[in-house]
């Protein structure tokens, strides 16, 4: 199981809607794409990479062959990914506190949804009805979100700089300290956290293993020392 | 536009139905799924990072779909809740049916830049080209999986287990990810120019810009750059 890659966190939520109020649901989405100004909330929350919401009706499960049985469900089924910076927890309450509203609009016709206030009939809906990611990759597991939209400002900015001359080191000095006055909100180590991942550590743990490998012969199993020194 | 695709940035949701069976040790197929999936975890690092194009993505198995929740908050909820009394069929009626499903599904999801097009099934028939072996390693269990031999088979087998998004929502960039890693690794290497230059003579701070330009080479997409999937700088 890996819900996390690098600083990203994987969520997936499943959540039935009774069939006659999905539509509802698609309603409500459809608004919200049209009206982009409806998600201003949720770019107020920039530790979200990406986000999305998939409605699939009873009758609307993928059939691919004769051999498949046909699906006979009596709910649809809302489902929700979203890619995010942090732990679970800041993020779900972070959800309540900036966007409750829309958080419940989104979730409104979704089977005995508690509402996103209060915060623990809300943190157990999340918790009973996520499915953990198996394998989850991240291109940059080094980058946040907001890594990735300020590295796009660097780039242009020094793209910018690059075409620029200047006629003496003195006129160069001030263009440098204006580039970076201007990337001041943009620059910043991306450093790893202490655990990366759960599969970063299991590589690590594998190279270390590596390492220690006679040249010849079969590797030495890790030892319950080793393990709890990786751990700790 | 249709709700897939946010930008440049495109939403992929697919759920493949595996197929009911077991091995010869008597492992269903599902099992083996996630099996292959888990041992993934353990390798130098994914095999996506071989596909060009994807920012982030996921697998897990759909065992089943289950609905667990605190009672409602509905009149009818309460009072069946609390009043074991009433007789046991009318207090089940309005308690949440029990639904299951028939298949166990492997689902797929993944963000990818699909271009101005959403162009969906060039990304697919790269990710066949890149890691062949790999997807047969995990949809090969899965119904209707027999006939897909290439690139344009294999996109037009995900193309009939896609799900359309009802809203995707892009709080990143929708950039090909060749230049948002480039992006990165610029964003990382001018932080330490900057720190490591300060309090330099103009003269000398000119000339250090200038060589961290040419060896940095911002405009060139291909390198120096961060690789896909890179946990170590």
């Amino acid at each position: 199981m890996s819900n996390v890659a690098g600083k990203a966190y994987a969520m997936n939520v499943l959540t039935p809607i009774r069939w006659y109020t999905a539509w509802l649901n698609k309603l409500i989405f459809w608004v919200a794409l049209k009206i982009p100004s409806t998600l201003k909330g949720l770019i107020t929350l920039s530790l979200i990479h990406y986000a999305r919401w998939v409605i699939i009706g009873p009758k609307q499960f993928p059939h691919l062959s004769p051999q498949q049985p046909r699906e006979e469900l009596k709910y649809a089924y809302m489902l929700f990914f979203s890619n995010f910076n942090g732990s679970w927890d800041q993020y779900v309450d972070s959800f309540s506190f900036a966007i409750p509203a829309g958080l419940d609009m989104f979730w409104k016709w979704n089977l005995r949804y508690p509402r996103s206030i209060a915060l623990t009939p809300f943190h157990q809906y999340i918790r009973f009805n996520q499915i953990e990611t198996i394998h989850y990759y991240n291109a940059y597991p080094l980058a946040t979100s907001n890594d990735v939209k300020s590295a796009h400002a660097v780039r242009n900015a020094l793209l910018a700089f690059q075409q620029g001359s200047d006629v003496s080191d003195e006129a160069f000095m001030t263009r440098y300290k204006a580039l970076l006055r201007s990337l001041q909100h943009d620059l910043g180590d991306m450093a790893p956290t202490p655990i990366v991942s759960m599969s970063a550590y299991q590589v690590e743990r594998r190279e270390r293993w590596h390492a220690s490998l006679p040249k010849e012969g079969k590797p030495p199993a890790p030892t319950a020392g080793q393990e709890a020194s990786h751990a700790s | 536009m249709p709700a897939n695709v946010s930008g440049r940035a495109y939403a992929l949701t697919a759920l493949s139905p595996i197929r009911e069976g077991w091995t010869s040790d008597g492992i269903a197929y599902a099992d083996v799924v996630r099996d292959r999936l888990q041992g993934w975890n353990t390798e130098p690092n994914s095999p996506m990072t071989g596909v060009p194009n994807t920012y982030l993505c996921r697998f897990f198995v759909l065992d089943d779909v289950y609905h667990q929740s605190l009672p409602g908050a509905g009149v009818l909820d309460t009072l069946s809740d609390l009043l074991p009394v009433l007789p046991n069929a009318l207090r089940k009626s309005v308690l949440p049916a029990e639904d299951h499903l028939k298949s166990r599904y492997l689902v797929f999801s993944s963000e990818l830049h699909g271009g101005v097009d959403g162009d969906v099934d060039a990304y697919l028939r790269g990710m066949w080209g890149a890691i062949e072996s790999r997807i047969r390693e995990v949809w090969g269990w899965c119904h209707g999986f027999e006939q897909v031999t290439d690139g344009a088979g294999f996109a037009a087998y995900i193309r009939k287990c896609q799900l359309p998004a009802a809203l995707f929502f892009n709080g990143s960039n929708d950039d090909p990810l060749a230049e948002q890693l480039k992006a990165l690794y610029l964003k990382q290497e001018f932080t330490r120019f900057a720190v490591d230059s300060q309090g330099l003579d103009a003269a000398t701070l000119r000339r250090r810009m200038a060589e961290f330009m040419q060896r940095v080479d911002p405009p060139n997409i291909a390198g120096p750059t961060w690789s896909p999937g890179r946990y170590r700088l």
